[in-house]
Parts: structure tokens; sequence; C-alpha cells
């Protein structure tokens, strides 16, 4: 897809209310990255962008302005928008915060923004949210510069063998697994298959959940996601009735099970 | 004072220069009378513990209202649309304000919404239908599925005010997303 004169493709991350009439929005766009900008007047009254100046719909956009906030000028729609709901929702929420979170401003991310718009359709598709998590995080690493072989052995460049066990060094990369390693394992198959993009298999999503949280760390300052922690309320709620011996599903076995954030999710257990 | 009268919304530092200086040089008597009042309200008016919506007493006028159906609850973001609907609906069900929407990215969960109160009420019998009066933004509808989730675990009916063309709003000038929730919504006539 091609610019439309000076326009640029757009979507927006967040958005707040500002004065009385306008929204302050995150916005990420295709070659320019994440930026700050105000829509004057979005929220008057029958004014058709404030509709349109929302997450996860595909945008044309045009702004004025230096500094550090520009000022929107145009605003068009650049297709329907991405129907998420319930859990594909908060995967799009995720996503998002990660990218508030992680991306610097004004760093232009092309293949990241051709990635993030293929992610939320495939959210939208509904199958297979983890592993579409999981190739993002993976995506979203790499993009910043934190990339990680997760194909080879980092104090020999020997390729991780699918039958081999592996842990995380951190600052490293993978090393194969010692009787006396404490940090947690992780298959080599699963190392390849997030190496490849491939789909997870059932087994594989936990560990490559704890794999990409624990690289995802230090990048987030010590401060929680927090759209991690309206994923457990989510999925505790939506659980048909507690499953017996389960446990309350948050404290010590939060990280235990299986929702794409690495959450509890007794229905999924049911 | 400037300072403190921009809180005000809509005030800028020229009205709130403006209406200081009419205060003080125009109206003191109206002045005073209006921090009694504004302190009184502050320190009294607290939310209801039924509805959440605010109100001087424990439990709001329309909650003890032994004339409104229990059976129907409306949900609403904030204590003015129960206002509106209150003005141009027959509306004779209860209320719930949540005080906002589900938005991780500013901090705003379940807990901040109200949402265990809102489910400990779908739980406890009375309520056959919710009825969800809340935007149609991304946000909005993430919370009309949690609380529609909460609904369907306790057998109770959940349904979504209709969503659409404004009254002698003309689909020419209509934005693409209301244009398609106004299609999904279609009745027959
Ligand atoms: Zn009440």
């Amino acid at each position: 897809m091609n610019a439309r004169g000076s326009l640029f493709q757009a979507f927006v991350l967040h958005r707040r209310d500002y004065g009385n009439t306008s929204l302050l929005l995150e916005v990420f766009a295709a070659g320019r990255g994440r930026f700050p900008a105000i829509a004057k007047g979005a929220r008057r009254a029958r004014h058709p962008t404030s509709a349109l100046l929302q997450p996860f719909q595909p945008l044309w956009l045009d702004a004025v302005g230096r500094g550090e906030v520009l000022t929107l000028t145009r605003v068009e729609a650049a297709g329907p928008a991405i129907g998420l709901l319930g859990r594909p929702l908060l995967c799009g929420f995720y996503l998002n915060e990660l990218l508030v979170r992680l991306l610097g401003r004004d760093d232009p991310h092309d293949p990241l923004f051709a990635f993030y718009h293929a992610a939320l359709t495939g959210l939208a598709g509904g199958d297979d949210l983890e592993s579409l998590l999981r190739q993002f995080e993976i995506r979203l690493l790499d993009e910043l510069g934190y990339a990680l072989a997760l194909d080879v052995e980092a104090d020999c460049d020997r390729p991780v063998m699918p039958d081999g066990v592996y842990v995380l060094v951190p600052g490293q990369g993978m090393l194969r697994a010692q009787p006396d390693d404490r940090a947690e394992r992780v298959s080599g198959a699963t190392l390849l298959a997030l190496a490849q993009g491939d789909r997870l298999a059932p087994h594989q999503l936990r560990e490559a959940r704890a794999l990409l949280r624990r690289l995802l760390e230090p990048h987030l300052g010590g401060r929680p996601l927090k759209s991690r922690a309206l994923f457990r309320r989510f999925a505790v709620a939506s659980a048909p009735s507690p499953v017996p011996g389960s446990g309350s599903g948050q404290g010590a076995g939060a990280s235990r099970d299986s929702t794409p954030l690495g959450i509890t999710n007794r229905s999924l257990e049911s | 004072m400037v300072d403190a009268l921009r809180c005000l919304p809509g005030v800028g530092p020229k009205s709130a220069q403006r209406i200081a200086f009419h205060l003080l040089e125009r109206d003191r008597e109206g002045g005073l009378r209006l921090a009694r009042i504004m302190a009184d309200a502050m320190t009294r008016i607290r939310r209801c513990r039924r509805c959440r919506t605010l109100t001087e007493q424990e439990v709001c006028a329309l909650c003890t209202n032994p004339h409104r159906d229990g059976g129907l609850l409306c949900v609403v973001e904030q204590p003015s649309e129960i206002l509106a609907i209150e003005q141009a609906t027959e509306f004779r069900g209860l209320y719930f304000v949540l005080g906002g929407r589900l938005s991780p990215l500013d901090g705003i969960g379940p807990a901040e919404l109200g949402l265990d109160l809102l489910d400990a009420r779908l739980g406890g019998g009375e309520v056959r239908e919710v009825i969800l009066a809340i935007s149609p933004t991304v946000e909005g509808s993430a919370t009309a599925h949690f609380i529609a989730e909460s609904a369907d675990r306790h057998g109770v009916s959940a349904t979504r005010i209709a969503h659409g063309v404004p009254l002698g709003g003309e689909l020419e000038y209509l934005d693409g997303g209301t244009l398609a929730l106004a299609f999904n919504g279609r009745r027959r006539l």
C-alpha cells in the first residue's frame, strides 16, 4: 500500500480526553514509529473522527507540528476496524501496551508496523492467540535490537537440537541445561518453533510464555504490564465454575497455566 | 483562587480570572453561598452502596424506591447518564454506575469499576435482565463483554442498547463504524 499524498498509515495505540473537545493520542505509524498527537475538536458532538480514532482501526493520517506533540490535520479510515472481542481484544490491548512501553518516540519501525497489523488481523481470526503473541514479542525484541539467537547455543554456536534441553542465561543466550541449573528449562523443539515462527504445540505454550516473559522483563523497567492483570481477572471471571482442587487461580500458581498472557485460566483446564 | 477555579471543566486561565473578579467585586454573597454549598456537597455526597451513583444517603433514592423494577438493571458509565435516561425514557428498572470503562493502559480494571459488586448483584437472583448502556468504543466493548460473561454465568440475560444513526442524521455524513453498527443492529419493520 502506498502513501496517498502526505498521508501515512497508522493505528491509535491509546487515547485519552484532552481539554473539553480534543483527544490526546498515542499513534503508531508506518515510517514514523510511535508519537503523541492531538486531534483537535474530535470529541465534539457527532464529530465523525472520534469514532475513527480508536485502537485497532486502520487509519490514514496527516499531521503537522514540530516538537513533542503533533496535531492531526486529516483522519481517514484505511479499511474497516479490526473486530476484536473478548480474549482477542484483551490480547490487542496487550500488544498496544507492549508498544507504548517499549517503543521509543519517533523511531520508525516499518517491518514492525506491518507485523502489528498482521498480528491484529490474526487475533481477529481468533485461533492460536498464544503463538501469535509469542511471535509478536519476538519480532518486537528483534526490532528493538534486543534480539537473541534462539536456535544456536550461546557459548559454542552449535545449533539447538529439538530433543535438547536449554536454559536462558540473561545477556548471553541459550545454553544447554546442566543438571544443577536452577533456571527454567526450555526444550529445543520450542526454541526452534519460536525461531522459525512456527505454531506452538499445546505442550510448548507454557515454556514459550515463560521464556518470553523473562526476555521482555529487563526492558519493562520493573513496572508490570497492566493488561496482564486485566487478563488474569478476565480469565478467572470467565471460568464456568472453580475446578476442584485448582487453588485460587491467583497467587503462587498464577503463572502456571494457560492463557495467552501467562495467567491461570480455569476454564481451559476444566 | 484563580488557580483553584481552574479545576472546573471548561474553565481556562482567562475565565478563571473573570469569575474570580466577578465574585470578589460584585457578588461576595453569591461566592460565600457557593463556597458553603460546595464544601457541604464535597463532604456529604458519596457513592450509593448498591448502585455507586452519587447520593447523600447510604443507599440512593432510586435504589430504595419500591416502585422500581428490581428485575431490570441498567449499567451506565457515569451518574449523569442516569439523569439522561430518566428524562428521556420510560425505563423503570434500577441502575448500576461503573464510573468508567476497562482500560488497561490507564490502569482501570474491574476493581476500579466495581465489577465485583455488580457480579454479586447479578448473582443475587433478583435481576432478570442487565441492560448495557455503555459507549461503543473499544474499551466500552471490552467492558460490555466482561459484564455479559458475568451475566451469562448467573443465568441473567444481557442486552445492549442499540447504537447507530442519530435522529435527523443523514447516512452520508456518518462514519463507517457507526454505519456498520447500525447495519448490524437492523430490525424487521
Ligand atoms: Zn443506588
